[in-house]
């Protein structure tokens, strides 16, 4: 197990230094210019040759690429990561500021999902075709078309306009003030919990409705076990492993959609960051965020395949 | 698929003379009857596409016209869906909107699957180390969430229309490619591969005429799967501010926009929401009966769940 985590995280590495080449690419070598978003298509027009070259010297973006990339290693190896265009703040500590915000927005859209999203597949599975069934149907069907960000603006508008209500939008972190903090991220966690929700409920139905065929299903029917048991202890756990794999895959979701509805809510959390930084065209930032929504979806993809063997004890990895 | 091609011929058999048109007719029928949620799908995604299209005959307003004797105002009988901050007719707006958002999704999507597919048909068929490098870059593209990588892409090549196409075809490249790879990597072990070869058939040729055909398919269930992710990648990257500049108008763009007032009004929420909402519905439920139509590999459990179900997807 040990080794193939070791095996597993050295051929990330070559993939992670795709995922940072690409980054680079598209950020330096694509046509466009900083100077332009960052001064205005005016501005830009104003600034005499050797001002342009010396903002740019300043920037560090004269250089080379080759050194610009590998002093952009330098800054991750040290940890710093580099700094803001604009305000000079160090990109390491915007993320240990805002990133836990997020963190705790993904973990728990992640809880809710399943929350939500088992029970309802378990009750659907249990009697297709019932009522129940084609509720959860069509009412998962219908939150996957929903588009979180959406969704999020008629939350914020409906609690503004009935209950007079907004959530604090200044980073507060849980061990400052866990209620504040709560406020504060329930909400896109709730919108991105009942988007991946969808998805579970439906993969719960269908995996469960193939083992419900199972010949162990039938023998523990068979010797007269309640059905509540027959399918929580005995086809339950079967069903389950695909179910962890598409909250897997779900994470891409997450992580994108949680930088859109982050901006719905106005939560200050790292998406809001990514987009500020975009807007502003902070490239120093926008690589090293992008990087690092990058490598938290990779580790979890391998947490994921790691997660398989935990669950089901026929797969083996040598 | 079996069945998908044993009917076609049949229908055509059965149309010799008067036309194929009647033959589509029937398949289009048979379609229908089979998947009645997703056909009605696939009519409301072609009413939006028919009203996206005429959008000038079928929008009441300019969508660029101001009007500052009328700014914010509710939904009510001059302008059903209200007018916004300056004065543009939301309801315009929203029909104007469609015509943006699906071109821009369509093109997207075709783009994204067609290089992804013909990229994964050589790299499958070729084999060697060209198809080593194509998986490691697949899977770079692949690591990224959709968004991050459109509204990097998005960024860095400017915003605008091509921009944007190009920024979503780039996240559906990885999907056509790995699809089609598989699909090729199974058809060129056939006989018939071998024997064109030993025929002295070039690559280029095999791949064109023999390979291709066989990913057709799984090509048309791609395209259509993905057009509602699209249409939403489309509406966030413009609610982001990294879509189609304003002030053209795009769904993503309009809300954006309604956020501009401290308090936004809820009717220019509302509507372009319900229009995202209502499309990627209608081409998630028409993409669903694709796949279950063309699909020769759908999961067995799920065919066994819709066995009980009306919408069955084999006979």
């Amino acid at each position: 197990m040990l080794r193939y985590l070791c095996r597993r995280l050295i051929f990330g590495l070559p993939t992670l230094f795709g995922i940072s080449l690409i980054i680079f690419v598209v950020l330096r070598v694509l046509p466009g210019d900083p100077l332009v978003a960052m001064f205005g298509a005016e501005g830009f027009r104003k600034l005499a040759p050797g001002d342009r070259a010396r903002i740019m010297s300043d920037l560090g973006l004269s250089d080379p690429l080759p050194i610009q990339y590998v002093r952009w290693m330098k800054d991750i190896a040290t940890g710093s990561l580099g700094r803001s265009f604009f305000r000079g703040d160090r990109v390491s500590e915007l993320i240990l500021h805002r990133g836990p915000l997020t963190v705790e927005i993904g973990l728990l859209s992640v809880l809710i999902s399943w929350i939500v999203g088992l029970p309802v597949g378990i009750t659907s599975a249990v009697r297709p075709g019932g009522l129940v069934d084609g509720v959860a149907r069509s009412l998962s069907v219908l939150f996957l078309a929903v588009p979180g960000f959406w969704l999020g603006m008629l939350i914020v508008l409906a609690s503004l306009f009935w209950f007079h209500y907004k959530a604090p939008l200044v980073v507060v972190h849980v061990w400052e003030d866990p209620w504040a903090n709560f406020q504060l991220v329930i909400g896109p966690a709730v919108v991105l919990g009942l988007g991946q929700g969808a998805y579970i409920a439906r993969m719960t139905r269908s995996c469960l409705l193939e083992v419900v065929h199972e010949d162990y299903v039938r023998t523990a029917r068979a010797k007269g076990l309640a059905e509540q048991l027959v399918v929580i202890r005995h086809a339950l756990p079967n069903a389950l492993l695909p179910v962890v794999t598409v909250s897997g895959v779900l994470m891409g979701f997450v992580l994108g959609g949680s930088v859109a509805v982050e901006q719905a809510f106005g939560v200050p959390g790292l998406g809001t960051a990514l987009v500020k930084a975009i807007v502003e065209r902070d490239i120093v930032v926008v690589q090293n965020l992008v990087l690092l929504y990058g490598v938290i979806f990779l580790m979890v993809n391998i947490l994921v395949d790691l997660s398989y063997a935990w669950l089901d004890p026929r797969i083996h990895y040598e | 698929m079996r069945g998908w091609t044993r009917e076609s011929t049949m229908s055509e058999e059965a149309g010799v003379g008067t036309s194929r048109r009647r033959a589509v007719w029937r398949e289009i029928g048979v379609f229908a009857g089979r998947n009645r949620v997703s056909a009605a799908g696939g009519a409301v995604a072609l009413l939006i596409v028919l009203v996206a299209l005429g959008a000038p005959l079928a929008a009441p307003e300019n969508p660029l016209k101001t009007d500052f004797r009328r700014l914010a105002r509710p939904p009510d009988g001059a302008n059903y869906f209200g007018t916004d901050q300056v004065g543009r007719d939301t309801l315009s707006r929203v029909i104007y909107g469609a015509r943006t958002s699906i071109f821009v999704a369509v093109a997207a999507v075709v783009l994204g699957t067609t290089v992804g597919s013909l990229w994964g048909l050589a790299s499958g068929y070729l084999g060697g180390r060209f198809d080593l490098i194509s998986q490691r870059l697949m899977e770079v593209l692949q690591s990224f969430p959709d968004l991050i990588l459109a509204m990097a892409i998005s960024m860095a090549i400017g915003t605008g229309m091509g921009a944007v196409i190009v920024a979503i075809a780039v996240t559906r490249v990885p999907f056509g490619g790995r699809v089609i790879r598989s699909m090729a990597l199974s058809v060129k072990e056939q006989a018939y591969i071998e024997a064109s070869r030993s025929t002295g058939a070039s690559h280029v040729r095999i791949m064109a005429l023999h390979v291709l055909p066989q990913c057709l398919a799984s090509y048309l269930v791609l395209a259509t799967t993905h057009l509602g992710v699209a249409v939403v990648i489309e509406a966030a990257l413009g609610f982001l501010g990294v879509g189609v500049p304003p002030p053209t108008p795009t769904w993503g763009n309009m809300l954006a926009d309604s956020l501009t007032s401290l308090v936004p009004h809820w009717w220019l929420v509302l509507f372009p929401g319900l229009a995202i909402t209502v499309t990627v519905l209608a081409f998630n439920l028409f993409g669903d009966g694709i796949r279950d139509t063309l699909d020769p590999r759908v999961y067995a459990g799920v065919l066994r769940a819709m066995a009980g179900s009306r919408r069955g997807p084999t006979r």
